[in-house]
């Protein structure tokens, strides 16, 4: 299989993720939320999971949320990652709907002090990897006071 | 207590005593061989004719899994056993869930005369495929898109990483511990030590070697994860009745169940993260067979790490949810004496990647009284099925 030239850099031009791709450009983190049930619709679907509206629109959220679980990865699966190991790939629970995780990086945080359900802040930054030119800017999360 | 919410069940009609398992075979489990996926699948075939006493013309119907277009289908049956009849065919066949589920289609099929003598059948050459740097099991959730721009570039990717993530929780959730996880890896490489067809029959491992060996995506080491091989299984059904008059031991379907996450393969979004779909399948399948996870003698689950054993273990009912760890310590899952014997051909940790189908294999061999490392007067065997989105159970017993 032939993945795009950028992978594993994110296509932010895919439509059902462009609007988040482009809203961490500007240092916003955003999300799909259902107009009918206010609830968020994460991954995007057409269909709210919860209550079946159609209509969505993308919300800027706070960026707060907690450690919800992490893995300190030492082996790069794929070559890409090679320069970034060991690291540590999390899933963040958003504050205003703890079921919304956000698979990000955590940064900031010695190994030591990774801790369920820590809070955590969105913090923006560019997603380099080996061999791939160019970079995106993401959404991470790093430790914050409650 | 409420019911979970994150999925469901299967409602499935009542099979059990419909059907029985006649005949089992493996492939040659190998580490990259240069076979094909369907070669693989057509030795496996053969072997599970022979030993139900059949040949390829008693076969009318054939199940398997169409996911990575290399599977061995009606038309490469016909070619590869010179034989030209019409196969009823099903493609909820196969391994993973579906080496557990398979029977209740097969079931139904016999029921309603589609078919009498039905083979299912799995087999990878994921070994080859990677030493040619082509295919394996990372590359169909790398090209989902969703994972590809939502969690990929995050590095939550792959498969060991997923469930390093789900064991982490887990650990801080329930107090499960590195010792507990490594408790199931050594099991299954001590089964695996005692049978002959396993890959990794001539490499033992203690608990002190599991724990002094490096993390790969911590909490994992590298005995956490399965293996990649080539190989392949596949068993035939038939009716209860019909299997009587052949030539093996009676070993005959008593439940079935199926559950499904409504989060798919969504892993990140699943509404119990520390669970699996057994939630909603393993009580249909004892309800269906009259029994309860204490009459099981012998036990096996698809079990790509040893937190996806430990969780089975847990939502079909061994042991309460959260207290998977503090069981599965010590010898509780060996062959010989403990008190759920569990993997007892080394399972996809240590006797070979082929998602399920050498599971059931074993335990039919189980139920027989053949296995290599046999549990004294097994008479019912439970498989724990899994794919992520979907789990089944199958229950089985020695007539």
């Amino acid at each position: 299989m032939k993945f795009r030239a950028e992978f594993p850099l994110p296509d932010v031009e895919w439509e059902p993720t462009r609007p988040f791709w482009a809203g961490a450009a500007r240092s916003e983190l955003v999300l799909p939320r259902c107009d009918a049930c206010g609830r968020f619709v994460w991954y995007p679907d057409g269909a709210c999971r919860r209550c079946g509206g159609a209509a969505h629109t993308w919300t800027a959220v706070s960026g707060r949320g907690r450690l919800f679980s992490w893995s300190i990865v030492h082996r790069p699966f794929i070559p890409q990652l090679a320069d970034l190991v060991p690291f540590v790939t999390a899933l963040v629970a958003v504050e205003e709907d703890p079921a919304v995780r956000l698979a990000t990086f955590v940064v900031d945080c010695p190994h030591d002090r990774l801790a369920l359900d820590m809070p955590v802040a969105v913090t923006f930054r560019p997603l380099r990897f080996a061999g791939v030119a160019g970079s995106v800017t993401a959404p991470l999360f790093a430790p914050r006071q409650p | 207590m409420t019911a979970p919410d994150w999925g469901f069940p299967s409602a499935l009609d009542d099979v059990s005593g419909a059907v029985a398992i006649a005949g089992v075979g493996e492939a040659d489990h190998t580490k990259a061989s240069g076979r094909t996926t369907k070669q693989i699948a057509a030795q496996a075939i053969e072997r599970a004719l022979a030993d139900a006493g059949l040949t390829p013309a008693d076969v009318d119907g054939l199940m398997y899994t169409p996911f990575d277009g290399h599977q061995f289908t009606a038309d490469d049956f016909r070619a590869h056993f010179g034989t030209s009849r019409e196969l009823w065919v099903s493609t909820l066949g196969g391994g993973m869930v579906w080496a557990g589920s398979a029977p209740y289609e097969a079931a139904l099929a016999i029921r309603t005369g589609h078919a009498s003598t039905i083979v299912n059948v799995f087999s990878v050459a994921w070994a080859t495929q990677r030493a040619e740097m082509m295919g394996g099991p990372g590359e169909v959730h790398a090209a989902e898109l969703f994972k590809q721009n939502l969690e990929v570039p995050f590095g939550w990717f792959p498969q060991p990483v997923y469930f390093a993530t789900i064991a982490r929780r887990h650990m801080a959730e329930y107090g499960t511990t590195a010792e507990q996880l490594g408790a199931i890896a050594v099991a299954c490489r001590r089964h695996a030590n005692l049978t002959p067809a396993a890959v990794m029959r001539e490499k033992p491992l203690t608990l002190a070697q599991y724990l002094a060996s490096p993390m790969l995506c911590d909490p994992f080491r590298k005995e956490d994860c399965c293996l990649i091989s080539d190989g392949g299984g596949a068993y035939v059904m038939t009716s209860v009745e019909r299997a009587r008059d052949l030539r093996r031991p009676l070993v005959r379907v008593a439940g079935v169940g199926v559950g499904t996450s409504h989060t798919g393969a969504y892993w990140s979004q699943q509404g119990d993260f520390t669970a699996t779909p057994q939630v909603f399948a393993a009580s249909g399948a004892f309800r269906m067979a009259g029994m309860t996870p204490a009459d099981v003698d012998v036990l096996a689950c698809y079990d790509p790490f040893t937190i996806v054993s430990l969780m089975q273990i847990e939502d079909m009912g061994f042991c309460a949810k959260g207290e998977g760890g503090p069981f599965v310590t010590g010898s509780t899952l060996h062959f010989d004496g403990g008190r759920l014997p569990y993997n007892t051909h080394g399972g996809m940790l240590s006797h070979a990647y082929v998602l399920g189908i050498a599971h059931v294999v074993e335990l039919v061999r189980q139920l027989r009284g053949e296995a290599a490392a046999q549990v004294p007067d097994a008479r019912v065997a439970a498989y724990g099925g899994y794919t992520g989105p979907q789990a089944s159970t199958l229950i089985m017993e020695r007539a």
